[in-house]
């Protein structure tokens, strides 16, 4: 059978994700805790937010996985969170990113099947205007791309599945 | 290879806001046990005419979720499939919504794009129905009636290339 084409593949570097979720606040939390993250001067890599308004909200987010103890004392602070919301976080995650040409919803479906084959997780999905987003294990990153490999059709000319640069915001502000 | 990186605009730089108008967002959820079994309704070829202009999913209480926006048509059909999948939690169908998103130069590199947006819109009391912000870009889903005030707040507080 032929392999559906897709337009690239990369992964990020190791990071961690917290996932918050309760009933409604009062306060925005999505607001709340990119505040705290900006304050933090932390870079979220990977953000979900959902409403039903009927039952719960939550709130999925990745970040550099040096970050994780600084973050994770925050949030667990008493009195950050609304009563009743709970937390889950997750040490060592991996974000990989398929650029699909069509088909999304089949890729995730495709991807679900053979990654419960291979026991990957998924954490947490999200597209952007080309691509797909799949969180999983860091430790199980390079098994999860070589699935992906094996199941899709990638361009001849593919870039390097890796990121070589590491970008860190300075504490300097330099003016004008 | 560490690179760090001095750079701080005084208001975040976008390439502009786009929207796409009149979605249907369903959101439902399934037992992770049964994954594989979603994964197998979803790569039907029934579903592959579909074109989600959003997705975004999280694991909780050992279920996982789905939120997707879909046009209208493609909307009520993708429901009403699922609804045959037996281990779906009841689906939640709300039309019309919009999606408004952007990115811009620096996004991905640095901090503060999550507060600047869901702040702004916050204090504004606008209701983010989800989000999803991943590959250096901000999706937004709100309810159709609100996409022209979110992109005029997000306008002011975004500097917009011209």
């Amino acid at each position: 059978m032929e392999k559906l084409k897709i337009g690239g593949l990369k992964q990020s570097l190791q990071l961690c994700q917290f996932d918050l979720r309760g009933v409604h606040s009062s306060k925005e939390i999505a607001s709340k805790v990119s505040k705290l993250l900006l304050d933090q001067k932390i870079n979220m890599e990977f953000l979900t937010y959902y409403q039903n308004k009927d039952s719960y909200h939550q709130l999925t987010f990745c970040i550099s996985q040096d970050r994780f103890s600084a973050t994770s004392k925050i949030i667990q602070k008493e009195g950050f969170l609304p009563v009743g919301w709970e937390i889950k976080s997750r040490k060592q995650v991996g974000i990989i990113t398929i650029f699909p040409h069509q088909s999304a919803i089949k890729i995730v479906g495709i991807i679900m099947v053979s990654w419960t084959a291979h026991s990957i997780p998924i954490y947490g999905i999200a597209t952007s205007l080309s691509a797909l987003s799949f969180v999983t294990d860091y430790p199980l990153i390079g098994k999860a791309i070589e699935v992906i490999q094996a199941l899709f059709q990638l361009p001849e000319d593919h870039s390097p599945l890796k990121p070589e640069i590491r970008y860190i915001q300075s504490d300097i502000v330099k003016g004008d | 290879m560490e690179t760090i990186a001095v750079y701080w605009e005084p208001r975040i730089k976008t390439y502009g806001f786009q929207r796409i108008t009149d979605l249907a967002l369903i959101e439902f959820s399934y037992p992770l046990s049964d994954i594989k079994n979603l994964g197998e309704i979803f790569s039907k070829d029934d579903f592959k005419i579909l074109r989600p202009k959003f997705i975004i999913s999280h694991v909780m209480h050992h279920e996982i979720s789905f939120i997707v926006c879909l046009p209208l048509k493609e909307g009520k059909d993708f429901h009403a499939s699922l609804k045959k999948a037996s281990c779906a939690t009841p689906c939640k169908y709300i039309h019309p919504v919009s999606i408004l998103f952007f990115h811009g130069p620096h996004f991905g590199d640095r901090y503060g794009i999550a507060d600047a947006t869901f702040s702004s819109l916050s204090k504004a009391g606008m209701k983010i129905l989800a989000s999803g912000c991943s590959s250096a870009s901000v999706f937004l889903v709100l309810a159709q009636h609100d996409i022209d005030k979110a992109e005029e707040i997000l306008s002011e507080t975004f500097e917009v290339a011209k």
